[in-house]
């Protein structure tokens, strides 16, 4: 019985590999997606299976998701022949977690686009809501959420655990959640590019911008519903209330000087590490982990996500245009005084009135810009989002070890690291 | 002794709009406008409104009564927090601007015959004539009003989407490329004030239904909240965005059949565009009868009614909210000439198809609907009989509303919708 079914998930693996080599061939990106369908919590069980077979058979040893995950690549490198040696063995070495979840991600930006279209019989109304689901963005959100669901799987269910459908869905939903929430940005601040072509509101009128960020919004809410998950619903509708008020904190500037870092962090926690953390919490919540580790999750993403938007405000300092595909010293132009500048306050208080005018007048930006750069500003924002990169690193500590746990600590350092 | 204050105010508010002489509010307030914005009531249209209101607000507040105190949000939660305190502080840099949203807020303060309270107390008054299971717990009552808690969270719901969707759709388009001296930085400031209140409502709305634990409901009202964003990109527009009718087709292309049974699926398109009837069928579904016939079926899901009965509600606001549509589109061919009436109601629909020459008319307003020869237009349709099918379809949607409201048991929350139907009839015999 284990030799049938052992050789016909043998038969299938070669299937996948040929698959995937087809595909190779054909177009240089494009990998078969395995991820199995149907929403039963059981198929966790169903498809450990599978993946502890295939590996049996092959390499004589009941490995880890991780280490089938690298034997895989390895067969399929070694069929294409195409790479220079074997690739790292992904049990004891730390990898790309984009590459670690590609099968995961693959497609990811397809099936956002297909639930978008099935939702609309308006051909402009699609047009303008898939807009951004190019495929150019950075998925940081998606891969972070199932990064941390499969290293939560794998605290959870030991190392007979997969990515439950569901679990990809809140993945999906974070970048749509994201997305919404850059095209109602775009028509707020007049952006004029973005991800390297012209953002939304330069395209259409204003009113169908709106539109089409209440309509991501509304299918995303769909999709989280279908989930059937009370909790999650909750966590996920938290994100939401979070991002307006965000967005409302950054209208108004009346605080005094010591209330404004604070203001600050709490408007970067509402505005971009909320739906960071809610979402990977959502994900720990469908895989049935316990209070303290979702929790940990929760936590993690919360300062991941702050280290990531200080990163951002830095780059937006000294970053090319080119690179981060618009503009830069946006912030500053748009009146937003972040970290660099209120770090640069303190050794210039010049700088005050400025931030209290939204840098308003004529030379405003181009004076706090210099006068960042001459301050240590830019070195104390670097400081601080090291420290939450940090802290996000010593709570995925408390994951039991597995090629994803690793790849949430390595996710700390490309989130420090980036140049866009 | 705020909540006294805020009723208070709100009382205060409605008796200042009967009392102060409709034109001169009008004028004060709107004259700027038009220039900018084709408003859905022009100023005669509102006084118009103004003097058929009697028998609708007696409908209105008797049927509120029944249900206890006014539904509307708008008194509690809206003004009492920091978020609309801080929209507040912004609206007040509005004024004196040409703004729509100021438009937009007025209308909501002022009970219109369009007005927002009406959404809620048509899901409340539903909710009351169906009843509910026996099964749910005492907790979960609002005893004296007859309704659930539940249900009365989700009357809020409802006026929250619509208000949100009002509000993002009275956005200015702006050309971000060529920003010219008549788009000045208020009207840009009002836009972001427009776009985050209405997200705020809509965030709000997430996490209220959210708290309602019930995920059918979570799905069925955020299709309702789709259906109203595809409402806005149905047919032609202007640079506004403010609709067009389409060209009507040819005789023998028009199809008849209206479909609207998959509820959480997108509203089917094919045929629709170019037929009179089910061009401003499918067009009003989208922009109201989903929003009120999703809210009354959820009602129904809140109570424990079996799905049969969920269905029939959502019948029930779908032709409410036609009937009601059909109503407003006739309002402007009962009292004096309007200046500009809606280029998409049902009279203009019908006239059209009569006479499909007429449509030159519309490409006039391709860049704005204030190009369109309104006078013409109005003309055609009382030559035509545009009104008389637009009396027949608003009888028809009222027929089947009413029968629905016959699965009912007899009670005074029935009766009362039956007023609130039949107030809606009176106006124009």
């Amino acid at each position: 019985m284990a030799c049938l079914s052992s050789s016909r998930l043998c038969a299938r693996v070669q299937d996948k590999l040929l698959c995937q080599f087809g595909h190779k061939v054909r177009k240089q990106t494009v990998f078969v997606k395995l991820k199995p369908p149907g929403p039963s919590p059981l198929r966790i069980f169903g498809k450990t299976c599978q993946r502890v077979t295939t590996c049996g058979p092959a390499c004589g040893s009941g490995g880890a998701g991780a280490a089938t995950a690298g034997l895989v690549r390895r067969l399929a490198s070694s069929l294409q022949s195409t790479s220079t040696g074997s690739l790292p063995d992904y049990g004891t070495q730390i990898i790309d977690p984009y590459r670690l979840l590609e099968d995961d991600l693959n497609g990811i930006y397809e099936d956002i686009r297909s639930e978008l279209e099935k939702n609309t019989n308006q051909a402009e109304l699609n047009t303008i809501a898939t807009y951004y689901f190019d495929g150019q963005g950075k998925a940081l959100r998606p891969m972070v959420a199932i990064l941390m669901a499969r290293a939560v799987n794998y605290h959870v269910y030991g190392e007979n655990s997969a990515l439950l459908p569901s679990q990809r869905q809140v993945a999906m939903i974070s970048e749509m959640i994201h997305s919404a929430s850059l095209i109602h940005d775009d028509v707020i601040d007049q952006s004029d590019f973005r991800r390297g072509k012209p953002s939304v509101n330069v395209l259409w009128n204003h009113k169908k911008v709106a539109m089409a960020g209440d309509f991501i919004l509304a299918v995303a809410s769909m999709m989280i519903a279908r989930l059937r998950s009370d909790d999650v619903t909750l966590v996920l509708s938290q994100v939401v209330t979070d991002l307006v008020q965000g967005e409302f904190m950054q209208l108004g500037s009346k605080e005094t000087e010591n209330e404004r870092f604070a203001h600050y962090l709490t408007k970067t926690y509402r505005k971009t590490a909320s739906l960071i953390a809610n979402s990977v919490k959502a994900v720990a919540l469908l895989s049935g982990a316990d209070e303290a580790t979702c929790e940990v999750a929760f936590q993690y993403g919360r300062n991941l996500g702050l280290s990531f938007q200080l990163v951002d405000d830095l780059l937006d300092f000294v970053s090319s245009a080119q690179a981060m595909g618009k503009p830069t010293a946006a912030d500053l132009k748009l009146g937003l005084a972040t970290a660099p500048v209120l770090f640069a306050c303190e050794k210039y208080p010049e700088l005050n009135p400025m931030i209290m005018r939204r840098f308003g007048e004529s030379g405003d930006v181009e004076k706090a810009f210099e006068l960042v750069h001459k301050s240590r500003g830019l070195e104390q924002t670097r400081f601080l989002a090291k420290q939450h990169g940090a802290e996000a690193a010593r709570l995925a500590a408390h994951l039991s070890p597995s090629a994803y746990q690793r790849a949430l600590l390595l996710t700390t350092d490309l989130v420090l690291n980036r140049i866009k | 002794m705020s909540l006294s204050r805020l009723s208070a105010l709100r009382s205060g508010l409605r008796c200042n709009a009967v009392k102060v002489p409709s034109s001169t509010m009008i004028s004060q307030y709107w004259g700027p406008c038009d220039r900018r914005e084709l408003s859905i009531h022009s100023p005669r249209q509102a006084i118009a409104q103004h003097n058929t209101k009697p028998d609708w607000n007696r409908a209105v507040s008797e049927a509120e009564k029944i249900v206890g105190y006014p539904t509307s949000f708008l008194s509690l939660r809206w003004v009492l927090s920091d978020e609309i305190a801080n929209v507040a502080l912004h609206l007040r840099k509005l004024v004196g601007s040409n703004h729509p949203l100021l438009k937009t807020a007025k209308n909501l303060i002022y009970n219109g015959k369009n007005n927002m309270q009406a959404w809620g107390l048509i899901v409340l008054l539903v909710s009351k004539a169906a009843g509910h299971s026996p099964e749910i717990p005492d907790m979960e009552q609002d005893k004296a009003a007859g309704v659930l808690h539940s249900q009365r969270a989700l009357a809020e719901v409802t006026e929250m989407i619509r208000t949100s969707h009002l509000v993002h759709k009275g956005l200015v388009n702006m050309n971000a490329r060529h920003r010219t001296a008549d788009e000045p930085d208020d009207m840009m400031f009002g836009n972001k004030i427009a776009l985050l209140s209405g997200d705020y409502l809509l965030a709000n709305s997430c996490s209220e239904l959210a708290n309602l634990r019930n995920q059918e409901l979570v799905e069925l009202m955020s299709s309702a909240v789709r259906d109203l964003a595809e409402a806005e990109f149905l047919g032609e527009r202007d640079d506004q965005n403010n609709p067009l009718p389409s060209r009507p087709l040819p005789q023998e292309q028009r199809e008849n059949a209206s479909e609207w049974d998959c509820i959480l699926n997108p509203l089917p398109m094919s045929g629709v565009i170019g037929s009179a009837r089910r061009e401003w069928a499918a067009r009003h579904v989208l922009a109201a009868g989903a929003l009120l016939g999703k809210s009354c079926s959820a009602a129904l899901k809140l109570a424990g009614h079996i799905p049969g009965l969920q269905t029939k509600g959502y019948l029930f606001g779908c032709h409410l909210a036609l009937a009601w549509q059909a109503f407003l589109d006739l309002e402007a061919f009962t009292g004096p000439e309007p200046a500009s009436f809606s280029l998409v109601g049902a009279p203009l629909a019908f006239t059209l198809e009569a006479r499909p020459e007429l449509y030159s008319y519309i490409e006039a307003g391709r860049k704005s609907v204030h190009e369109v020869d309104y006078h013409a237009l109005y003309k055609a349709v009382l030559e035509g009989d545009g009104i008389e099918q637009t009396k027949q379809l608003q009888r028809e949607h009222i027929a089947t509303a009413c029968e629905v409201l016959e699965s009912f048991p007899n009670c005074d929350a029935r009766t009362a919708l039956a007023n609130i139907i039949v107030a809606m009839q009176q106006d124009h015999l």
